[in-house]
């Protein structure tokens, strides 16, 4: 349950959502502990964002419940959302305004004021390394620092919680990474993160657990360890080729030994049992079918399989 | 309550940070009153609508004469029902009617009734004497014609006779004084005041309408839901947005007032009134900025209805063509111009202005735009919260 004192930040269960026709989020339902993250990931369309934004208490879900800090989350709810720090999707700051006004504003919501608030902007400037930007307008801002911004302004007043959906999309490496080394230390410092990514290394390297969802369902769920374990000794292959990957596909996928196929930019991702005897026979079939091998790369079993294991698609981005 | 000022707040900044805002919200509109002022403000001079059909020469003559004087302002009209209704809207101060067959009358030595018509209890005492004036002067010049024709060949005792006797008649021509429409006290309206209130309305307007392009891009950039994330209730999130919307009409009109009786020495009349105008009117105009932002997804196409509900509520409720004259062409238009809050608005500060009322005389202007207002702002809070939690 959703009681205060049992360590969960945050509780939702069999949460459900359509949009006319459309189920985006069907029977939904996952914790997180105190400082724990925990990842959501699933390929497009899956229902994260619908799903954090029920959570969030920004969409009135059809059934199910939220449950954050041991109280529950609706979309009139006020007290639950101060927990909560939501970083969506889509950047959400104004353009016209600086980043120390953006901030400032958001602040004012969550109830913050006078030398508390201004200090905090302050910190939280330097926290996403936008101090020496910090009164100019956001439309003069790259992409990536908009980015950083628009994660800021979830952290400002210190959130048990903090969702970010995406945060990632379009940053370029570096502050890729040092979005990703902030996110650590948040958690670290006690803060519960719920994550949503299509990046499989950043499941990988940020989150305690992780849930994959698929058509608005949670199909697997846990630590790395355990859903790699899931897929046994399975190998991911990468054939990097060009020509006729489609045929390619086809014709791999009646091997026995392939679990799954993918087909992707630039080649082919395929899950294969024990990848070391059954090699031959995949480049044979592949090159059969008028494809041009380049390279291949075996992996040990990862997120990605998993992925591509229980969704049957490669991630696509 | 303190986060419904944090949103309003906002909202007025960021409309005046920017740059092409400020030009359309504060200077066209001093910029369109002084030229309206310039262009068609006349003198403060009376108006004398004279309506004189097949008078003849010496009713043209007449209407020359008066022309001349000094301090009148004469206009032409065409019949004398016009005249009367114009006189009774204000719009004239005087009307006089020179009776048709004023010429022939006169030279066959007849008496002859001009109509002087004027409001009750109006001081049109000067104006009747400029009017008296000509007359007694064209009757001067029509008694030494009769005396010249009589005398051509007179010796001079019989012509001074003859003189003393013409000067002793009576004069031919008398002028009847009528009162119509309502008794009231005639303020005259000075050069700038006409522009000055119908465009402060067209431009209050205007103006919330186009900003409720702020709202939507609020709601597209997504800020709007991030909002509904943080602690705050969907309510003072409607409430701050309105609030947004409302500061920016109120300080745009306040601008207007103050800009223009300071700049072109616009008299606004009955202060309290005016501001209570533009407070409901503001207020309603707010209400239908929300209404729009809630109901229209795309911010350019907001911005094209705006612009065009905003200028075409403004001519249709008198902002253009004024209502006076629109009552006298077409009744029915000027019945159906009230559906706009623009008419109520340009007649509750006529009643100011023209009519020195007072806030007392204009309740009924100011019922109508605030319930006008609360039936718009309960519209598009409910629409509003619909789209921001969708
Ligand atoms: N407001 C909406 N109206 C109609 N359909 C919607 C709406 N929001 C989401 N959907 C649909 O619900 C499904 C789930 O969408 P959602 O945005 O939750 O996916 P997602 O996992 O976040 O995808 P992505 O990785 O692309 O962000 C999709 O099919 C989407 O088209
Ligand atoms: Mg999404």
């Amino acid at each position: 349950m959703g009681d205060a004192g049992d360590g969960l930040v945050m509780e939702c269960r069999d949460l459900h959502k359509a949009f006319g026709d459309i189920v985006a989020v069907d029977g939904v339902g996952f914790t997180i502990s105190d400082g724990e993250t925990y990842g959501l990931l699933g390929p497009n369309g899956a229902g994260k964002t619908t799903s954090i934004s029920m959570i969030c208490g920004l969409l009135e879900a059809d059934a199910g419940e939220v449950f954050v800090d041991g109280e529950r989350m609706t979309t009139r709810s006020v007290e639950p959302k101060r927990a909560v720090g939501y970083v969506p999707q889509d950047i959400a700051i104004y353009p016209d305004l600086t980043a120390r006004e953006n901030l400032t504003f958001f602040g004012r919501l969550y109830g913050m004021g006078g030398d508390g608030l201004k200090s905090r902007v302050s910190e939280v400037l330097e926290l996403i390394g936008l101090a020496e930007r910090a009164d100019d307008k956001a439309d003069d801002f790259s992409g990536g620092m908009k980015r950083r911004l628009n994660i800021g302004i979830g952290l400002l007043h210190k959130p048990h919680l903090l969702v970010l959906d995406e945060p990632t999309v379009g940053v370029d490496p570096q502050s890729r990474n040092a979005i990703l080394e902030s996110v650590e230390r948040l958690s670290i410092e006690g803060m519960g993160v719920l994550y949503t990514t299509h990046y499989m290394e950043e499941a990988e390297r940020l989150c305690d657990r992780v849930g994959i969802i698929d058509s608005g369902k949670i199909v697997a769920e846990g630590t790395r360890r355990e859903l790699v374990d899931l897929i046994g000794s399975q190998d991911r292959v990468r054939v990097v080729a060009s020509g006729d990957l489609k045929s390619a596909a086809e014709a791999v996928d009646g091997l026995p030994s392939v679990v799954e196929v993918g087909e992707r930019e630039g080649g082919l991702d395929l899950i294969v049992g024990g990848a070391a005897s059954n090699l031959t026979e995949i480049l044979q079939k592949t090159t059969g079918a008028g494809a041009v091998v380049t390279s291949v790369d075996v992996d040990e079993p990862d997120l990605e399989s998993v992925f591509l294991h229980l969704t049957g698609r490669a991630r696509r981005d | 309550m303190k986060k419904v000022f944090v949103i309003g707040w906002n909202s007025l900044t960021r409309l005046v940070r920017e740059r092409s805002n400020v030009f359309f919200v504060f200077i066209l509109p001093m910029l369109l009153v002084l030229v309206l002022g310039a262009a068609f403000g006349g003198t403060n001079d009376p108006r004398v609508g004279i309506v004189s059909v097949d008078a003849g020469e010496l009713g043209d003559d007449l209407v020359g004469r008066i022309e001349a004087a000094q301090g009148v302002d004469v206009r032409a009209w065409d019949s004398r029902e016009d005249v009367i209704l114009a006189v009774e809207r204000g719009q004239l101060e005087v009307g006089l009617i020179i009776p048709e067959g004023f010429d022939e009358t006169l030279r066959a030595g007849e008496e002859v009734t001009i109509e002087f018509v004027a409001q009750p209890e109006q001081d049109a005492r000067a104006l009747r004497n400029t009017i008296e004036s000509a007359v007694t002067e064209q009757g001067a010049l029509l008694r030494a014609a009769a005396f010249a024709e009589e005398q051509v060949d007179a010796g001079f005792s019989d012509a001074l006779d003859s003189a003393t006797q013409l000067a002793e008649e009576s004069e031919r021509v008398t002028i009847e004084q009528d009162s119509v429409g309502e008794p009231f006290v005639f303020d005259q309206m000075g050069q700038f005041e006409l522009g000055a209130y119908s465009q402060l309305l067209l431009f209050v307007f205007l103006t919330s309408l186009t900003g409720s392009t702020a709202l939507i891009q609020s709601r597209q950039l997504g800020v709007s839901r991030r909002m509904v994330s943080t602690p705050t209730r969907i309510g003072q999130i409607l409430a701050g947005e309105g609030l947004g919307r409302f500061l920016v009409a109120m300080v745009q009109g306040i601008f207007i007032m103050a800009g223009t009786a300071i700049a072109f020495g616009v008299d606004w009349g009955d202060w309290p009134g005016a501001i209570a105008i533009l407070v409901v009117f503001a207020f309603g105009a707010a209400g239908v900025a929300m209404l729009m932002g809630a109901t229209f997804s795309n911010d350019q196409q907001a911005g094209g209805v705006g612009v065009l509900v905003g200028i075409g509520l403004a001519a249709l409720g008198g902002a253009m063509l004024p209502l006076s004259i629109m009552k006298i062409f077409s009744p029915t238009l000027w019945q159906v111009a009230h559906v706009s809050p623009h008419a109520w608005g340009i007649e509750a500060f006529e009643e100011l202005i023209l009519y020195d009322g007072t806030i007392l005389d204009i309740w009924l202007e100011l019922a109508v735009l605030g319930t006008f207002a609360i039936i718009v702002f309960a519209l598009a809070t409910w629409r509003l919260r619909i789209a921001i939690t969708r």
